[in-house]
């Protein structure tokens, strides 16, 4: 049975990457895109004389980290918006009319939106290192790969809670501000140590501002604060507590809306 | 069998289903009409498990679609009105791998549902298509394969005619009778009844509940 249960994840996979290949130069205008990002903050990286940075390479590399992060990050966020799509379509209430189930359903579809960030992020930091000269640190480039997967299933759970609340009101409000502000207070283009000490905290308690720091090290050598370990414990910790309830909160969307007969609304 | 008792829904301040009931036994096609808005498409959702009554209860054998969610939709086959449910830049196989692999099919029971699906509607040659090239009546033979492809023991269908023409209907209606043939139940909801189905039952929707010649609730046949 659980092989059926995975094969059915994978078929949403595929069907995701079907579509995606449908449209013949989408694969292409994605990966592109990835060259102006890194060439606007190579440029200016080289600006830039700090005392938080050895040098304007060091922030690009901090930078360049950052973007590939905060990609996985925003491919997670993005269910709350398929499922409503899927909804409009009339497709979602196919995926809850099945054996397979709504919960599950929406976990796979996270799949293919974090696999593409994950294959962008790899292309980004290849283009780089070609284009810019990104120094790798390639002793634990692999290891960044299952931290990354560790990080993204860590934002998953966020998305579910985003998506919960996405079935019960039709919409999900300030998902923009949401990663606006994750961004602001993780790391994603500045040290966390440069926010003032009343919001610095906010940095401590989310699963963002571990995985950065971690990649960052993995990826680019940069020094961490804490011990990789301590980095692992909270994404994993993170991960252990926000997935069941973020799984629990789109079950009890779900229930609500079919209760309420919602569920068929848009 | 399906058995439906006391179903109420309101929506809003306006009552659709008003203590319902219906009993549906092994081997039988029941067609609902009943006028715009009266909640045909209402009654069938709950029979579906996609919404929930506001009170009563539906079962398939035993099974209740809330309680016992899984078992409950692996048993059931839902062709909602219009032509919703399709992902317009997959093509016709890639429609029935999905909703194999998500009915959870297996091993050689997933390549026979699908290969008998394409036989029984005939879409052997619109395989390769992808749905937004289809016309409406070829999409609707494609939603109602995806209703009937995990063999459901249940199958309700929300004005299944929609766009069909003649040969297409015939298509439908032998999935309908093979259904009806192996001890399955079909409800077939929609404003008018089509003289060339062969209901067993017809019933008109109103006021919240079901009226026809048979009674609405009539004794559980011989298993």
């Amino acid at each position: 049975m659980i092989g059926r249960q995975l094969r059915a994840a994978l078929a949403i996979y595929h069907r995701d990457l079907q579509i995606f290949l449908s449209y013949r130069t989408l694969a292409f205008s994605t990966a592109f895109s990835a060259v102006f990002s890194i060439a606007l903050f190579y440029y200016v990286s080289q600006l830039l004389s700090v005392r938080s940075f050895g040098s304007p390479d060091d922030y690009f590399a901090f930078v360049v980290v950052g973007l590939v992060i905060l990609a996985v990050l925003q491919s997670t966020l993005v269910l709350s918006a398929t499922v409503r799509a899927e909804l409009v379509a009339g497709t979602f209430e196919r995926v809850l009319l099945s054996p397979f189930g709504g919960v599950r359903g929406a976990l796979s579809m996270m799949i293919f939106p974090i696999v593409q960030a994950i294959v962008l992020g790899i292309w980004t930091l290849a283009l780089a290192a070609v284009l810019f000269h990104l120094s790798l640190h390639w002793a634990t480039v692999p290891l960044a790969l299952p931290v990354a997967i560790l990080a993204a299933l860590s934002f998953s759970a966020i998305a579910l809670l985003v998506t919960a609340v996405m079935i019960v009101f039709k919409q999900a409000p300030g998902i923009g501000v949401l990663i606006a502000g994750i961004t602001l207070v993780s790391g994603f283009y500045f040290p966390t140590e440069l926010l003032p000490s009343w919001i610095a905290w906010i940095a401590q308690v989310q699963p963002f501002t571990p995985a950065v720091e971690l990649l960052r090290h993995l990826l680019a050598g940069l020094p961490m604060a804490e011990p990789a370990w301590v980095y692992l414990l909270k994404l994993g910790g993170f991960l252990v507590v926000l997935m069941p309830l973020g799984a629990w909160a789109l079950a009890r969307g779900i229930d609500i809306s079919q209760r309420r007969g919602t569920i068929i609304e848009y | 069998m399906l058995t439906a008792a006391g179903l109420r829904k309101s929506w809003g301040s306006r009552t659709v289903l008003d203590g319902l009931d219906l009993v549906v036994g092994p081997g039988t096609l029941v067609g609902v009409h009943g006028a715009n808005g009266i909640g045909k498409t209402t009654l069938l959702r709950i029979c579906a498990g996609l919404i929930y009554a506001d009170g009563g209860v539906v079962e398939l054998g035993r099974l209740d679609p809330r309680r016992d969610r899984a078992a409950y939709q692996s048993r059931v086959g839902f062709l909602a009105a219009g032509d919703r449910g399709l992902y317009a830049r997959l093509t016709v196989i890639q429609h029935l791998e999905l909703w194999g692999r998500v009915s959870l099919l297996g091993g050689e029971r997933f390549e026979v549902a699908i290969g008998r699906m394409i036989e029984r509607l005939a879409l052997d040659e619109l395989v390769g298509q992808r749905m937004d090239r289809l016309s409406m009546g070829q999409r609707q033979r494609v939603r109602l394969a995806m209703a009937f492809l995990h063999e459901p023991d249940l199958v309700l269908l929300d004005e299944p005619l929609n766009s069909l023409d003649e040969r297409a209907a015939a298509l439908m209606l032998a999935c309908v009778a093979e259904l009806t043939g192996r001890g399955g139940v079909a409800i077939w909801c929609s404003p008018t009844l089509a003289d060339e189905a062969p209901f067993d039952r017809r019933l008109e929707l109103d006021g919240g509940r079901l009226y026809g010649p048979a009674p609405a609730i009539e004794a559980v046949p011989a298993a």
